[in-house]
């Protein structure tokens, strides 16, 4: 979080080379702790691997299925098999004088830089609209563009400096790898490509159940294209930028549609379903096939979404749920499950759907922000992820509230959370109320952080309504003398 | 606190606009708070260095909180017989000890057949006894990251002997520790008479029936140190290495049985005798501060101290520092709390605070002692191994009111450190699941007063109370300023001002960090090297990776142009906030040094301000502003506030060798892996030099 403010300060000099260099950095940084003769043990943290993304129990779901038994046998491993597939391999080849898990940690700073370099090409596509969106609404009149930072750039640094991306990453947990797949679906919406965005989809929706509500963003992106001001905002500049003739070429193709309503491309809709369907019973049979001495589909579904929504694993972890289930009664347990699980999908969801239509990638950011503080397993790769997603939005965020504050309450937590663990696990001198605590306080910050940004976005919205209506009013004024 | 403030500064910005809405109550609160942060920050620091001043008035009476533990009721079992083999093997050391000089092991075997006559199992272990070396990453890993030395030379390595008691009613799986250390090669005559009391015990125990958890006792080669040897016995006890060490082979004789064990430890008592008494009764110290200031179970410290004092008579003390006993402003402290106390007692016969100044002064020495040693991080003893493997321990150390070789008083002696011990371990042997019922977060102002963490902790609260405060405050006035001076509304971000101030912060704790693990390096460097000259390259080396730092960031600076530099209210306050952090953590995981840290770092956050304007004003009151944050920050210099501790204490140190002693004395604390190292090299150095940056920042 730390880094992230400093890259900002660093990338607003705009040179363009200063991007690669701190790429370089970043991935020498962690290819510098990977291979440090010292072991610091992130990956038995709980903030960092978690039951259902820890590189340890896929290591032993492959050793077992080596073994000719079931991965999941022994309720150690509970990712997918197809992981199991490509990663399980790696975590027994060692490179020589070197421990295992090395090859593993190749495979998570690859996909962190992918994840960064898709990101950048987010930012860029989602820097150009709100260029053409703002210059016809006369606010960029005066300075050319100067006052754009360049998002992309910005998000992928953010991306790779973030301290819980590098943990994330060192740490030997799953979560890079989610990561990337969330991250193609989000770039393969922006770009349109179609098959690539489902591809992204399915694939994380089947390493992790809390990525499947993404299609809601994802089908707002492809049907009305990317983040603009809402359509209202739109029809009045469009009468004020007809008026005066000033429209760029490009925006002319979006403003002329002569329609009250959002247009909605219902055929690069179902285009998109048609594929997720493509991809989801391929990825289906190739589970099935890898499972099918061990019990199949009905097997994976059990240990892995089930595991995930029964919330079966109590071990502390930074999210809220374990400690009221490990407090809770048995026989109000299912009741409290099915509460809590529909939750994440009612409370979000719908809400957020209708207030963001218009801004679907900000709509996957809130999503994302909301599910890693909800999550029956969340880590500090959940909050990696929606804090870079959050960066794409740097020049419609300026006016954010209390940044320093949430700043501030992130590192605090941050830090005390070791601390606490620290406390109860190996002084004794605390107890698992002191480490909840903490989650807590965490969880807090968190929601203030989404609630603050969407604030921020919802009155950056107002704020170009308000310019707007002034400038058509302006314009009236001298038509008419 | 901090949530409170930081709210309502963004309160006051958005209720110039619309000054209708009436903000809550709690706001409204925050709000006049920070619109007179300065008459509160002093306020609330004289508050907190009051409470601090305060607390051996606040100071209760311990009492023994686990019900189970029942120190005192069943009558003591321990026979003359009992001592008399005490005795015996006393004489016998004494004996050999005449008969073969030097010969280590061989009293050691006398020992080991003492304890197999006893009936107990018998087991020797070799520990070489490794140097503590700074290793910067085990300040993060547990006890368990040991590893066996590849090279051990044969020249030099020790022996522990350890018994074990099997309970009669146990099931193996709980322990009782009781340790002596003892100098094999040239142990004195107080060492043998504290093999005598626990031999005494354990020719009791071995016959007893209640017994429900083993009792291992274990005789530590305390040839190489207190600590060592029972910390590489604790590490063979839980973490043992497979590896076969290098030490079985050179021994020409066969020592090398199996390790025994004995289930987990639910206390640990070292006993040690020394010296002799001053006072006309024996006394009985009571070490407990293990490493980070991580103290026993309260509990246990007070079934030693009720066994000890209403049972067999001993007087019991703790540490104190005696220089303070005899300071005049403490004992006018003193007398007046004592008078304002009379004074209450007066108003209302119900409130009972006071207590005499002389009782006062006692109580803060204590008090002080407490907290330096806890601040220190450093063990005061061999109980400190323990701590690390969460085992309650305390170490007893009792001086005898006779000479050592005293025939007729050490039968008396032996009885009574006996049924000590064995009141202790009998209500010890009751309990059912570990100590939990006490506190384990206290410091203890006498052996049966102790003030807990919620009232210690108020103290601290309220001396840090100020900094959110003024960081509020301070950020409001920034951004202010910022808002005025720009002209350009589209580059204006409006909330992140701080982004540049904050890269400043961060920039000066990587470099903290950075010096923090300089010092491995410079171990690593090939010969041998004096403390001096190894603190000069430690200077030379941060020093100019700090100008380096400068060069190549220009905001950093303090000295850079106007243009880099930001705004001094904004940097100060993202300084402070980081300073609020740091030592909100560090209360956390070691109070007594956050506290001496505030104490030191509050200040100078506070008054830290730029020089210039104050210079060019020329009025007298921010000339003494300025002239104070110069006076704080250069008594805030770490290696200044080593030089004046020292002074204080009498040992003028000037020049070169003060470095080599400050080096030495940072040895010591990375050594004993002390928190308090991590805290001067990433807190208290980087606030300072931000504070520096501040008070000649160019405004």
């Amino acid at each position: 979080m730390k880094e992230e403010k400093k890259d900002d300060g660093v990338m607003a000099e705009e040179k363009p080379y200063m991007f690669w260099i701190w790429t370089l950095a970043s991935t020498i940084f962690r290819l510098f702790l990977i291979f440090s003769p010292e072991n610091i043990n992130l990956s038995s943290r709980p903030e960092v691997s978690t039951p259902h993304t820890s590189l340890r129990r896929l290591a032993e779901g492959y050793w077992l299925k080596q073994s000719s038994l079931s991965p999941y046998a022994g309720s150690m491993y509970h990712g997918s098999p197809l992981l199991l597939s490509i990663l399980g391999p790696l975590t027994v080849q060692r490179i020589e004088g070197q421990s295992s898990h090395h090859l593993c940690s190749l495979v998570f700073v690859i996909a962190d830089l992918l994840s960064a370099l898709l990101l950048r090409a987010i930012g860029q596509k989602l820097q150009k609209s709100y260029r053409m969106n703002l210059r016809p609404l006369g606010v960029l009149r005066s300075s050319q563009d100067r006052g754009i930072l360049p998002c992309g750039d910005i998000a992928a640094l953010v991306y790779l400096w973030n301290p819980f991306t590098i943990l994330s990453c060192v740490g030997l947990s799953t979560s890079p790898i989610e990561n990337l797949a969330v991250i193609v679906s989000l770039y393969g919406a922006v770009t349109r490509r179609v098959p690539l965005a489902a591809f992204g989809l399915i694939m994380a929706t089947h390493l992790s159940l809390y990525s499947a509500p993404l299609v809601f963003p994802l089908i707002f992106l492809l049907g009305y294209g990317l983040d603009a001001p809402p359509i209202k905002k739109f029809l009045q500049t469009r009468h004020g930028g007809v008026e005066t003739g000033s429209t760029s070429d490009v925006s002319k193709q979006e403003k002329l549609t002569p329609t009250t309503q959002l247009p909605f491309s219902w055929r690069t809709v179902l285009h998109f379903v048609f594929w997720v369907l493509v991809w989801s019973s391929y990825v289906l049979v190739l589970c099935s096939l890898s499972l099918k001495q061990y019990g199949g589909l009905e097997e994976m579904f059990k240990r892995t979404y089930g595991f995930i929504l029964r919330i079966e694993d109590l071990s502390p972890n930074i999210g809220v749920f374990w400690y009221f289930f490990a407090e809770a009664f048995e026989f109000s347990r299912n009741y409290l499950l099915i509460i809590f699980n529909l939750y994440i999908l009612l409370t979000s969801i719908p809400s957020l759907m209708f207030r963001l239509k218009h801004r679907p990638c900000f709509l996957a950011f809130a999503y994302l922000a909301f599910t890693s503080i909800l999550k029956s397993y969340p880590s500090v790769g959940d909050a990696a992820l929606y804090l870079s997603l959050w960066a794409l939005f740097v020049n419609e965020l300026t006016d954010m509230e209390y940044s320093f504050f949430i700043f501030c309450g992130y590192i605090g937590f941050s830090l005390l959370s070791p601390v606490m663990h620290n406390f109860w696990i190996w002084r004794g001198t605390g107890n698992a109320n002191f480490y909840f605590g903490n989650a807590m306080g965490y969880a807090c910050f968190q929601f203030m952080f989404v609630e603050k940004s969407v604030n921020a976005m919802l009155n950056h919205d107002q704020a170009l309504k308000k310019a707007t209506a002034e400038m058509t009013k302006n314009l009236a004024i001298t038509v008419i003398f | 606190m901090a949530a409170v403030n930081r709210d309502n500064e963004e309160e006051v910005k958005t209720d110039d606009g619309s000054p209708k809405i009436k903000p809550r109550p709690i706001v409204r609160l925050g709000i006049f708070l920070i619109a007179h942060s300065p008459v509160f920050s002093v306020v609330f620091s004289a508050a907190g260095v009051l409470a601090l001043l305060l607390l051996p008035l606040l100071a209760k009476n311990t009492y023994i909180s686990e019900n189970a533990l029942m120190p005192g009721s069943a009558r003591s079992m321990l026979s003359n017989r009992d001592v008399s083999d005490g005795s015996k093997l006393v004489k016998d050391i004494k004996n050999f000890r005449l008969n073969h000089e030097g010969q280590g092991v061989e009293v050691q075997k006398l020992i080991g057949k003492y304890m197999s006559d006893m009936g107990a199992e018998v087991s020797y272990q070799k520990f070489h006894p490794e140097g503590n070396q700074f290793h910067p990453l085990h300040f993060f890993s547990g006890p368990d990251s040991y590893t066996l030395l590849e090279n051990v030379s044969c020249a030099s390595y020790g022996v522990n002997v350890a018994g074990i008691i099997r309970a009669p009613r146990g099931d193996g799986k709980e322990s009782i520790v009781l340790v002596t250390p003892y100098d094999f090669i040239n142990g004195g005559d107080y060492e043998d008479l504290s093999l005598g009391i626990v031999s005494s015990l354990f020719s009791l125990l071995s016959r007893v029936t209640w017994l429900s958890k083993d009792i291992i006792w274990l005789v530590a080669d305390s040839r190489y140190g207190d600590y060592r040897p029972v910390a590489a016995w604790l590490t063979e006890y839980h973490s043992p290495s497979f590896k076969v060490s290098d030490l079985l082979k050179c021994d020409e004789q066969n020592t090398a049985d199996n390790f025994r064990r004995a289930g987990t430890m639910a206390a640990a008592l070292v006993l040690k005798v020394d010296g002799r008494s001053e006072k006309f009764e024996d006394t009985l110290s009571i070490y407990a501060e293990a490493s980070n200031g991580q103290m026993p179970n309260l509990d246990l410290i007070n079934v030693v101290n009720y066994l000890a004092v209403h049972r067999q008579g001993f007087y019991v003390k703790v540490e104190k520092v005696v220089s303070l006993l005899s300071s005049s402003w403490l004992k006018i402290f003193g007398e007046i709390f004592e008078a304002v106390g009379k004074l209450a007692h007066m108003l209302n016969p119900d409130w009972n605070f006071g207590i005499p100044a002389a009782d006062y002064l006692e109580g803060s020495a204590t008090l002080a002692s407490s907290l330096y040693s806890q601040a220190l991080g450093i063990p005061t003893g061999p109980h400190g191994a323990f701590r690390d493997y969460q085992v309650d321990a305390i170490t007893l150390k009792v001086s005898p009111r006779f000479p050592p070789d005293s025939k007729t008083r050490q039968h008396d002696f032996f009885l009574r450190g006996a049924r000590l011990l064995e009141g202790t371990i009998r209500s010890v042997n009751n309990l059912l699941e570990k100590f939990h019922q006490s506190f384990f977060l206290y410091m203890l102002t006498s052996p049966s007063k102790f003030i807990s963490v919620g009232v210690y902790m108020i103290a601290f609260a309220l001396l840090v109370a100020p900094l959110p405060m003024v960081a509020a405050s301070l950020y409001i006035d920034g951004c202010k300023s910022l808002t005025n001076s720009t002209d350009n509304p589209t580059e204006n971000f409006k909330s992140w001002k701080w982004l540049d101030a904050a890269k400043q912060v961060f920039t000066l704790h990587l470099f903290g960090f950075i010096v923090t693990l300089l010092p491995y390096f410079i171990c690593q460097v090939p010969g041998q090297h004096s403390p001096t000259n190894r603190s000069i390259m430690w200077g030379t080396t941060s020093s100019s990776l700090l100008l380096i730092t400068f060069v190549t960031m220009p905001g950093c600076s303090p000295f850079s142009s106007r243009l880099h530099g930001t705004n001094w209210a904004i940097l100060k306050s993202v300084t402070i906030s980081a300073a609020f952090i740091g030592l909100c953590l560090m209360s956390i995981i070691n109070f007594a040094t956050a506290e001496i840290g505030a104490l030191l770092l509050v200040p100078t956050c506070l008054m830290a301000q730029p020089i210039k304007p104050a210079l060019r004003s020329r009025r007298l009151k921010s000339l003494l502003g300025a002239f104070c944050s110069i006076v704080l920050l250069t008594i805030g210099f770490p290696v200044m506030f080593f030089a004046i501790s020292k002074g204080l204490l009498g040992e003028g140190l000037v020049g070169l060798s003060l470095g080599g002693e400050f080096w030495t004395w940072l040895e010591s604390l990375w050594a004993w892996k002390s928190a308090t190292y991590l805290y001067i090299g990433m807190v208290h150095l980087p606030c300072w030099l931000l504070c520096l940056c501040i008070l000649f920042h160019p405004s």
